[in-house]
């Protein structure tokens, strides 16, 4: 099993912020923000240094709580400054970019960071609809036509035209090509029926995030379903789960840390704009209908002390067969920004030689 | 500009107020600026989706009005007059001074107003700020980014201005109306703010000081455009308006379809 790292910029709000999506700009203090970004370098060079495969990196807008709205810059940054680890952008939001200008950044992060980046294309979760002005009903087109885009990009040794539904370009010739060829290991990120038909449909692999096991495996169980009905099988390196832990010395200490867990997203979206924006964002899990997550916290997969977590992970691994874990370390009750170091050492020491072999 | 308007008048609060209507639809309130009624581009705009009742304040045409001596006041004879057209809920646009008027009837009269449409609002000003005045030229130059696209202003009765001019003043306290901006505070109306980038007579960065104070504010700015929102960008005006009375907070939600071939 590999295991990645998820970097989300840890900001620290003043506890009297508050808790609305979009935040207003004047709640950011710049000190803050320089030590997020150096911080990031520290905790990066920690993981690598205690053998995590991966680094991850996401987009998210107009909040404290990810502070990497570009991801492509945030991985540039980090692959000039550590130099073994992989750099996954998991990922930039295909339905509201350009996907030629995403084709193009990846390909010259391969080449900057000597062929270590691991690609990511995701629709976005529903709030990020409001960042660019997507029309939430069309971003699911938007995606999948964006990433087969991107991929035609990457591949395609000829200038080519694109006449799509959402997308048209007249000429379209990406340089640099990436270092990996025919391109970065990629992966549609997403639980949905279309993300999993897209990624069989393309030979690419599958992330899948934060939900309880058993419905993950359903989700992987469709993608293999679908690879093997176009004559391939992926690899355990093609399945991505990405999770949240909160890591303790004793599973008394994880009881008590979880209790200070939020419920509610730490950011949330007037109820008005909630109700509409659910109303209109439609979602599945591997073709089951199912709500759009709107202020809601994201569970918490791992807890627990060292134990616990590595048997929990044996439990993931059998029923969703992800061959790579993306951890977002979770320090619930505390603001000391060492402590995400310390529970990054931690699941170093304790737990990842333990399930290297899983 | 095809527009069919109605004329009328209605008595209220010892004031003959005349007013002009068009559309039909949900009803929509307008409170005009410092220069008085006239009918617009984007007045003919909204009137596609709306009933659009633009009224005259009392003292800003033919009569003279000596009684007013507050902008609340003025707000309460306005809140009489849509009440006399029978209108018990409406929404409610106020353009500059206007915008003035329209926020106090907000705040005494919120029973009436299902969502406030600040047009480049004059309640908060910079200090030492004058009331636009001069030659239609001198007055094109201040209220617009862009006058030699915009058409020409109406040449007004000289006496009519003076009236107007002194009653704007009498009616404007100091930079702030505290009791207002207290008011504002407390206001649970969906309320959209905005400003051309290029207002020449009240800052654009005037409008996050009413983000700040009234709980549930969109702020708006409209490109390239000066104080006169709707004589200078009445489509990107209106669209935004329309969307916004609609929708109210859910209007952040892009409705706009990018689908280039089926």
């Amino acid at each position: 099993m590999k295991v990645s790292y998820f970097e989300t910029g840890r900001y620290q709000p003043p506890a009297d912020t508050p808790a609305i999506w979009p935040m207003p700009a004047a709640a950011y203090d710049t000190g803050e923000g320089v030590r997020v970004f150096r911080g990031m370098i520290e905790r990066i060079a920690l993981a690598e240094k205690l053998g995590f495969d991966w680094v991850s990196l996401s987009e998210h807008h107009y909040s404290p709580r990810i502070l990497t709205p570009s991801p492509a810059v945030a991985a540039a940054y980090v692959a000039a400054r550590v130099h073994t680890i992989k750099i996954a952008l998991l990922g930039p939001i295909v339905s509201h970019s350009n996907p030629v200008r995403i084709a193009e950044e990846m390909a010259m992060l391969d080449t900057i960071a000597d062929g270590r980046l691991v690609v990511g294309l995701l629709r976005g979760t529903p709030n990020e609809t409001l960042t660019y002005d997507l029309n939430p009903q069309e971003s699911r087109e938007r995606t999948d036509e964006g990433m087969e885009l991107i991929l035609k990009a990457w591949t395609e040794p000829q200038p080519f035209a694109w006449q799509g539904r959402h997308f048209r370009y007249r000429t379209v010739s990406v340089w640099p090509r990436p270092l990996q060829q025919p391109h970065p290991p990629t992966f549609a990120l997403g639980t949905s029926r279309e993300a999993g038909a897209f990624a069989a449909r393309n030979r690419i692999g599958l992330g899948v995030s934060y939900g309880p096991f058993e419905v993950m495996g359903k989700v992987t169980a469709y993608y293999r379903e679908q690879c093997a009905q176009r004559g391939w099988e992926p690899g355990p390196d093609q399945i991505i789960f990405r999770a949240n832990i909160v890591l303790t010395e004793t599973d008394a200490q994880a009881q008590r840390a979880m209790e200070r867990y939020p419920t509610r997203a730490p950011f949330s979206l007037a109820e008005g704009v909630a109700s509409a924006l659910s109303a209109l964002d439609t979602r599945n899990i591997a073709g089951e209908a199912r709500p759009a997550s709107i202020n809601r916290a994201l569970p918490i997969n791992f807890f627990g002390g060292p134990d616990t977590v590595v048997d929990q992970f044996r439990r993931c691994r059998e029923a969703i067969g992800a061959g790579v874990i993306d951890l977002g370390f979770n320090t619930p009750g505390t603001t000391d920004p060492d402590a995400l170091l310390d529970a990054l050492d931690l699941f170093g020491r304790t737990v990842l030689p333990r399930i290297r072999h899983m | 500009m095809g527009l069919a308007i109605r004329d009328g008048s209605v008595d209220a609060d010892g004031f003959r107020i005349r007013y002009q209507e068009a559309g039909e639809g949900p009803p929509v309130v307008h409170l005009h600026g410092a220069h008085g009624l006239g009918m617009t581009s984007a007045h003919e705009l909204l009137s596609r989706s709306f009933r659009l009742i633009a009224f005259e304040m009392p003292g800003f045409g033919a009569t003279e009005n000596q009684k007013t001596q507050r902008v609340q006041d003025l707000a309460t004879t306005m809140a009489a007059a849509a009440e006399a057209l029978g209108l018990s809920r409406f929404n409610l646009i106020g353009t500059s001074f206007g915008g003035w008027v329209a926020s106090w009837m907000a705040v005494q009269r919120s029973d009436l107003v299902a969502a406030l449409v600040l047009d480049a609002p004059s309640i908060i000003r910079p200090e030492g700020s004058e009331p636009v005045s001069g030659s239609p030229e001198q007055i094109a130059r201040r209220l617009y980014a862009h006058p030699e696209r915009t058409p020409p202003t109406p040449v007004i009765e000289p006496a009519m201005a003076a009236r107007r001019l002194t009653l704007v003043r009498r009616l404007s306290g100091p930079a702030r109306d505290t009791p207002l901006e207290e008011g504002l505070r407390r206001l649970q109306i969906p309320t959209l703010v905005m400003f051309g980038t290029q207002d020449g007579v009240i800052p654009a960065e005037m409008g996050r000081v009413y983000k700040e104070l009234i709980p549930d504010a969109h702020l708006v700015f409209v490109y390239d455009a000066g104080h006169a929102l709707m004589v200078e960008r009445p489509e990107a005006f209106t669209e935004v308006v329309t969307d916004f009375l609609e929708r109210t907070d859910a209007f952040i939600i892009s409705r706009t379809k990018t689908v280039v071939f089926p």
